[in-house]
């Protein structure tokens, strides 16, 4: 059984494929509020994927879920070079594993923090409906 | 004319709510005068990376407060035996995983206890809960985890694959120590919940009551260990559809909290996610509780359904939403086990018919629900057996939406609702990661999730310790 691997395309990443054939590929999800590029692989490289990584899995869709950041950032970086959505793209990027393994190891202990106001939040909470009884 | 409207909650399971907590400071003196022995409590560690993965005060918790009731202690042998072969205790009531105080043989030949023995157990430096030893005997790690979980062979409806180390649940039971003391448990002093989890401690007795107070004789539970996301919010909606002549008056969200694997979310952000979406209006609180109970989580699928049968029954509730992949890791199950379970039964696991319908089975009623996803042509969150939108729907993943946040994306609210994610990020900041991690796990099992008061001891249980 195939198995998948996504990419989610921000603006970022959109820019860099920006009218090669990949932009073609993009597929909008959750009706246009985010966007991807899937790579279909034969299962074996699929869980020869999974393996690399101590978190990674097969989520119910059979897509390739929990991978480092790094990881997706350099299997964008060979979507990019090779211009393919080919089962190549995740080879390739698993053969250079090693020079991202202190990225990976970093993403393990810290990830920033994203810059969001929660005030709104935080004042909801300040008079919760349940209370302590105890 | 018959009335068809429900107007009692459910009896507990085993007929009759454990309540083993003691709160009078001289039966509690009383109780430790007859200890021998005095143990401090310690987490189960993964066996190959040390790192901590089950703490046994969790199910002393939940035994002696009733969510595991008949269940009253640490199993016998004989107890065990039937527990894995058919999932049932002794007295025929169903019961699906092995409740065990392991210790190793060091410890053991320390303490110098055996079988009629009362054994004092600390928990963070203070007296907390009495084992009445009734039995001491040895298991079989490996055989243990092997047949908690079942195999290809001998349970080949559900199990598709062989459990391995990546399991979290079948690593539990295999990082056990070999020797067991059974006998019943009793809390003698009362631990102090923390915050924020103090305000969604309902022990089985205390739900019933808030019920009754509600006026709730309908109530359905929604399992999780997940921040909400918007097809469980819908899941929990429409699940309560369900009900008598109206739907449910209660939808009650009990999250298991405890050990849980690395790149799961924080248990403090998931209770407060839940509780979100009451206080941020979506659904209104007279409807909706938070609750949770104490268990190193075991994602065994079909087998954990039971145990949340259990728990949820004992709590007072009717019907229990089943989803796909419930309470599931990886592929080692079908992704719809716990449902078969609930829908025809399991032979190899002992049940040939449902667990509802079975000698010393269950009063709660499965909702077996397919899926919700996000369409965009039917412009909701979809139910699968109604949208036929292929091609155009997404379907939810939770391992996606933590792959978003672990690439700094914000998800949008088709995934999240603002609030929800907020409060996501509020725990990022406080442990610096949206995850569990090592440092984490290691922190949370020093911090635990309840205080002791300080209690003393009589003179002989100090001589034990020094």
């Amino acid at each position: 059984m195939a198995k998948y691997f996504a990419i989610i395309i921000d603006e970022k990443r959109f820019a860099a494929i920006k009218g090669t054939s990949l932009e073609e590929k993009i597929e909008p999800i959750f009706g246009g509020a985010l966007k991807r590029l899937v790579i279909e692989v034969p299962d074996e490289l699929g869980q020869k994927t999974i393996e690399q990584f101590s978190k990674a899995r097969f989520d119910a869709r059979g897509f390739i879920e929990e991978t480092p950041a790094a990881f997706k950032r350099l299997v964008f970086k060979k979507i990019v070079e090779l211009k393919s959505l080919s089962p190549e793209v995740l080879e390739k990027a698993l053969e250079e594993l090693p020079s991202i393994k202190e990225e990976i190891e970093k993403e393990d202990r810290e990830l920033p923090v994203p810059d969001v106001d929660i005030s709104d939040i935080l004042e909801l909470q300040r008079n919760p409906v349940q209370k302590p009884t105890q | 004319m018959q009335d068809i409207r429900i107007k009692d909650l459910p009896p507990p399971h085993g007929g009759k709510l454990v309540e083993r907590v003691v709160r009078d400071p001289q039966m509690a003196w009383k109780l430790m005068e007859k200890c021998s022995a005095v143990y401090d409590i310690k987490p189960t560690l993964h066996y190959k990376t040390g790192a901590p993965i089950r703490n046994v005060y969790r199910e002393i918790m939940s035994v002696c407060y009733g969510f595991f009731s008949p269940v009253e202690g640490s199993m016998t042998k004989a107890e065990l035996e039937s527990v894995l072969d058919r999932r049932r205790l002794l007295s025929g009531w169903v019961f699906p995983y092995p409740i065990l105080f392991d210790i190793s043989e060091e410890d053991f030949k320390k303490l110098g206890v055996g079988p009629g023995d009362w054994l004092l157990l600390r928990l963070k430096g203070e007296p907390f809960a009495i084992l009445e030893i009734e039995e001491v005997y040895e298991i079989d790690p490996f055989d243990v985890a092997t047949r908690t979980f079942g195999t290809p062979e001998k349970n080949p409806e559900v199990v598709k694959v062989p459990f391995d180390d990546k399991h979290t649940g079948y690593v539990i039971y295999k990082s056990f120590n070999k020797i067991i003391l059974a006998g019943k448990y009793t809390i003698i002093n009362e631990p102090k919940i923390r915050p924020p989890f103090d305000r969604f401690w309902y022990p089985p007795k205390k739900a019933r009551e808030e019920f009754k107070r509600r006026g709730w004789t309908t109530v359905i539970a929604h399992q999780t260990r997940n921040v909400p996301h918007t097809g469980h919010e819908a899941l929990m909606k429409m699940a309560a559809y369900i009900g008598d002549i109206k739907p449910c008056d209660g939808i009650v969200v009990n999250a298991i909290i405890g050990a849980k694997r690395i790149g799961d979310f924080p248990d403090e952000a998931i209770v407060e996610a839940h509780e979100m979406l009451h206080l941020a209006g979506y659904i209104k609180p007279e409807r909706h509780m938070v609750t949770f109970t104490l268990w190193d989580m075991r994602y065994g699928n079909p087998i954990e359904s039971l145990l949340h049968a259990v728990i949820r029954q004992n709590m007072g509730i009717s019907w229990h939403m089943f989803g796909r992949d419930h309470a599931a890791l990886g592929e080692y199950y079908d992704i719809y086990a716990t449902q078969i379970l609930w829908s025809k039964g399991i032979p190899s696991f002992g049940f040939d018919a449902p667990p509802y319908a079975v000698p010393g089975g269950f009063y709660i009623r499965p909702q077996n629900i397919a899926e919700f996803w996000y369409c965009p042509k039917c412009k909701e969150f979809a139910y699968s057996e109604n949208c036929n939108h292929k091609g155009i729907y997404s379907r939810y993943s939770g391992s996606f939406i933590r792959g978003l946040l672990n690439e700094g994306l914000t998800p949008p609210p088709e995934i999240y609702r603002p609030e929800v994610y907020k409060v996501v990020v509020k725990w990022w900041k406080e442990f610096g990661y949206p995850f569990n991690n090592e440092k984490y796990l290691r922190e949370r099992e020093e911090r635990l999730e309840v205080d002791l008061p300080h209690m003393d001891m009589p003179e002989h249980l100090k001589k034990k310790i020094s």
